[in-house]
């Protein structure tokens, strides 16, 4: 028992990050592939629900890995919240680390480097690094928050230079500031060249202004529809972000402010008076303006609210609403609210969206992958390409949306199990001898990881009971990712 | 329109409604709305093609008469019918003008089998477009009214029952707002994603088996998506798109409207129950390089004329006869054009309403608001002078069969915009 209990202690350190490498492995097995999960990797418990732990895993994070929820109890919810709001000061896997390398220049955010490179390729080494750093990385609030705002400031990859710069965009704007401060946030979108040219306002002379990118910055990125500015608002906003553009040629990629086709005359914009003759301090005032209203905090606050909670509780918005002005926008103050709310654990599931769906999965079953093409087509089958959507609003998240689109998801998770995804293993053998060794079928320690209930939990029992006698452990498996319950967070 | 066409017979005969299991019953809350009798479906289709982004109907059918045009778009007006030769709008009516990329569609126009509604839209002044295309597929005017989508609403109100779990279909991987609520509603980019992949310890047979277990216990939304499914894969256990040749040497484009209206024609061809079919069509929100006669838009009309006549000669006059295709956008885009070539969005935009019979096409429906500085709608938009909604519930009544239009687009003053013969 001693032995078990001084491996797990190894592997939990180096799981967590609290501390890289104890010396419990060797340097190659990290670089080899994913660490193996602890001993007390299947949630305890004696029945009921769904844990409290992988509840919180699955909001905060994409769901629980062999060892995570063991892990959350350990700490308890309020420190894992806290070790997830410092990112930076969690050591990432090294094996992760590695396979980010190996992906290459493609991802080294330099646009003069990137503009060398093949448009597919830089978009399929976008998407697995994201995949990967989904499934493996250590900081899963901050990846959970990159993909919050990859929708919220969508960029389309297959549009002008899309594929180069949105890589920029993600390190510079998305990761950078997505538990920053909103204004900086804002900001850097604005500035981002993946942005000026995705909402066209990299062409916003002065004359007949493009209102692209004003309209959207307003109703998508800041106010909301309803947010109280007018069409005339729309136009003037259009009038003050003339001339932000990027470079061209030289420093290809960065941002520019031309000033001669920057409209100079007064404007005004939701009741504020812009002086003639600002220059680029225009757009910063308009971004200043916008960031700084209460429609913006309301809304930014209700939009994390649902995006976490799957509700948006008017007191819980509001105080959100109240803190994101009192701290100029601080998203870490607003995630301390949202994640230690008591909806967490009371708000009904969310329905997983594909990529969550599968990023849960292969957390689930610790499953080695590449995060390559094998994931990617199953992605886009099941209708979630990731820097694929066209429009600036981000990929749906109602239900409704999803809900007809089953057949990829089963067949993902089929292809998953009978290791017919490409490059990528599922050690369900592994797993399963876990669970023996606790006194487990293969049926309940896969359930058990999969669903974050008791491998008694009655429910599961009720569950595992459909499944036909004859069913070998890799079919079982496909069967709990294909369940009804396995499509909630 | 023969009950006992070969389409209709196929369908009962194969799919046969009783190997259709029992548990496909409406399920939502729209099903209780329904006024469904014994009745049978009639053998119609509505297609739906929903252009996204915004699609610039002064390009699509381009008023060449007016100079207000030339003078607005200085240089994105496309030429009129004598002056461009090759690149020049083609003729409708000595006033408006055909897109050259959407010549395909000439010959339906000439034959009469598409009609043209011009300066249609709701009445949503936000100019955007996720508000604007909430509103077009809840089927409403403004931003009040019921959630549910205007398909959705016609298929739970009309008075026939279809039990097929493919009475709805949306062609490509999302399910629109269109036909949110409906009793089924199946996503499907291709019909060949709709087989479960091989389990190696069970057949595929335990495994429908063990899923509709897992399925049936859920009471909600998800749970009758999970039994809808299954009831999709068993009606096309053996209907594969591997080896499907579109007849009468249809050539349809290899993006996603040719692919989706290719799986639609194949679907239709099945008699497996469907419909409607929703697809859309993505990239008109043309604010910067729009072009003429060659260029984005351009591209996109290539590909969407292409398409629909693709579909139509694919189908056959008969099948065709009982189809009917409706193109829309959820606004239009403004007249003078921006700095960079291109425009901004606008409010009224164009409709087009085809199909083998019954339309009243070689038409330009609606009444023209004209394009004078005066005669715009706010920041410099063509007006809105036809509620969208009754070109739809005309289809709706005269088509599809179902007169209840009220039902579908609750307080509508309806009225025919005569887009169909009666």
């Amino acid at each position: 028992m001693s032995l078990t209990r001084r491996k797990l202690l190894c592997v939990g350190a180096a799981a967590l990050g609290a501390a890289a490498l104890t010396g419990c492995e060797s340097l190659e097995n990290h670089f080899a592939k994913p660490p193996p999960p602890g001993a007390d990797a299947l949630p305890p418990g004696p029945s009921g629900k769904v844990s409290e732990a992988a509840r919180l895993l699955n909001r905060a994070a994409f769901g629980p890995r062999p060892g995570d929820i063991a892990y959350v109890e350990r700490i308890g919810a309020a420190a894992y919240l806290e070790e997830q709001l410092k990112p930076d000061a969690i050591e990432e896997p090294k094996f992760l680390q590695w396979r980010l390398r190996s992906l290459g220049d493609s991802l080294n955010p330099d646009p003069g480097l990137l503009f060398d490179e093949d448009d597919k390729r830089l978009v399929a080494a976008l998407r697995q690094a994201t995949t990967l750093r989904a499934v493996y990385s250590k900081r899963q609030l901050q990846e959970r928050m990159v993909e919050f705002w990859s929708d919220h400031f969508n960029i389309y990859a297959f549009k002008n230079e899309g594929a180069q710069l949105k890589i920029v965009d993600d390190h510079e704007t998305i990761r950078k500031h997505g538990l920053g401060r909103f204004r900086d946030l804002l900001g850097a979108s604005a500035r981002s060249a993946a942005m000026l040219g995705y909402l066209d306002n990299g062409v916003n002379k002065r004359g007949a202004p493009n209102e692209n990118y004003a309209r959207e910055l307003m109703e998508l990125h800041t106010l909301g529809v309803n947010g109280g500015y007018t069409q005339r608002d729309v136009l003037e906003v259009a009038r003050c972000l003339t001339g932000w553009t990027s470079q061209k040629h030289w420093r290809r990629g960065e941002f520019l402010f031309d000033s001669g086709a920057h409209d100079n005359g007064a404007k005004t914009v939701l009741g504020n008076l812009i002086p003639a003759h600002g220059g680029v301090h225009d757009g910063d005032r308009v971004l200043d303006i916008v960031a700084a209203h209460p429609a913006t905090a309301h809304r930014i606050s209700r939009k994390l609210c649902l995006y976490f909670l799957g509700e948006a509780p008017e007191p819980l918005t509001a105080s959100m609403a109240k803190t994101f002005q009192e701290t100029d926008g601080d998203i870490k103050s607003l995630m301390r609210l949202v994640l230690n709310s008591s909806e967490v654990q009371s708000s009904a599931f969310i329905f997983k969206r594909p990529f969550d769906y599968a990023v849960s999965a292969l957390r689930a079953f610790d499953v080695d992958t590449d995060g390559g093409a094998g994931v990617q087509e199953h992605l886009e089958k099941m209708g979630q390409s990731l820097f694929g959507w066209p429009m600036p609003n981000g990929y749906p998240t109602q239900e409704g949306a999803w809900l007809g689109g089953l057949p990829p998801r089963w067949n993902f998770a089929l292809d998953l199990t009978q290791g017919r995804v490409q490059n990528t293993k599922a050690p369900l053998d592994a797993l399963i001898e876990r669970g023996i060794a606790e006194g487990l079928s293969s049926a309940q320690t896969l359930s058990s990881l999969a669903l974050g209930r008791a491998a008694h939990d009655p429910e599961t029992s009720a569950l595992l009971a459909r499944f036909p006698k004859t069913m070998d452990a890799r079919a079982q498996g496909a069967c709990v990712l294909m369940s009804p319950d396995f499509q909630w967070r | 329109m023969s009950v006992h066409s070969p389409a209709r017979r196929q369908f009962l005969g194969r799919a046969a409604l009783a190997t259709i299991p029992a548990f496909l019953r409406p399920r939502t809350a729209l099903g209780a709305v329904g006024v469904n009798s014994e009745r049978r479906a009639p053998d119609h289709v509505l297609v739906t093609i929903f252009l996204r982004g915004g699609a610039d109907g002064l390009s699509l059918v381009v008023p060449y008469g007016d100079d207000y045009y030339h003078r607005s778009r200085p240089t994105l007006a496309l030429a009129s019918p004598s002056k461009g030769g090759g690149t020049g709008v083609a003729d409708l009516d000595g006033y408006f003008g055909l897109h050259p990329a959407l010549r395909p569609l000439l010959p339906l126009y000439q034959s009469g089998q598409m009609a043209i509604v011009h300066a249609c839209g709701s009445g949503d002044q936000t100019r955007s477009h996720f508000e604007a295309m909430a509103t077009m597929e809840r089927g409403l005017y403004g931003a009040q009214g019921p959630a549910s989508g205007w398909i959705a609403r016609h298929l739970a109100s009309a008075p026939w029952r279809n039990p097929s779990p493919l009475r709805a279909v949306a062609l490509g991987s999302m399910v629109p707002d269109a036909l949110r609520g409906a009793t089924s509603a199946t996503a499907l980019q291709n019909v060949s994603d709709l087989a479960l992949h091989d389990l190696s310890s069970v057949s595929r047979a335990q495994l429908h088996e063990c899923l509709h277990s897992m399925y049936n216990t859920n009471n909600g939304a998800l749970g009758a998506a999970g039994l809808e499914t299954l009831g999709v894969l068993k009606t096309l256990e053996d209907v594969s798109s591997d080896a499907y040749h579109p007849a009468n040497g249809a050539v349809y484009p290899a993006d996603d409207l040719g692919r989706g209206l290719m799986q639609t024609a194949l679907l239709v061809k099945k008699g497996v129950g469907v419909e409607a079919a929703c697809l859309d069509h993505y990239g008109y929100d043309t604010h910067v390089a729009q072009g003429g006669a060659i260029g984005l838009l351009a591209g996109q009309l290539t590909t969407l004329g292409a398409s629909i006549a693709a579909f139509a000669k694919d189908l056959g006059p008969e099948r065709w006869a009982r189809t009917t295709v409706v193109v829309q956008s959820e606004f239009g885009r403004r007249v003078e054009e921006n700095s960079g070539a291109g425009t901004d969005h606008g409010r009224a935009g164009v409709m087009f309403v085809m199909g083998g019979s019954g339309v009243a096409g070689g038409r330009i429906h609606g009444k023209w608001p004209g394009l004078s500085p005066e005669q715009r709608d706010g920041p410099g938009d063509l007006r809105v002078t036809t509620d969208y909604r009754n070109v739809l519930g005309e289809v709706l009544a005269r088509r599809a069969g179902n007169t209840n239009v009220g039902a579908v687009f609750p307080g509508l003053q309806f009225s025919p915009t005569g887009v169909t013969h009666a």
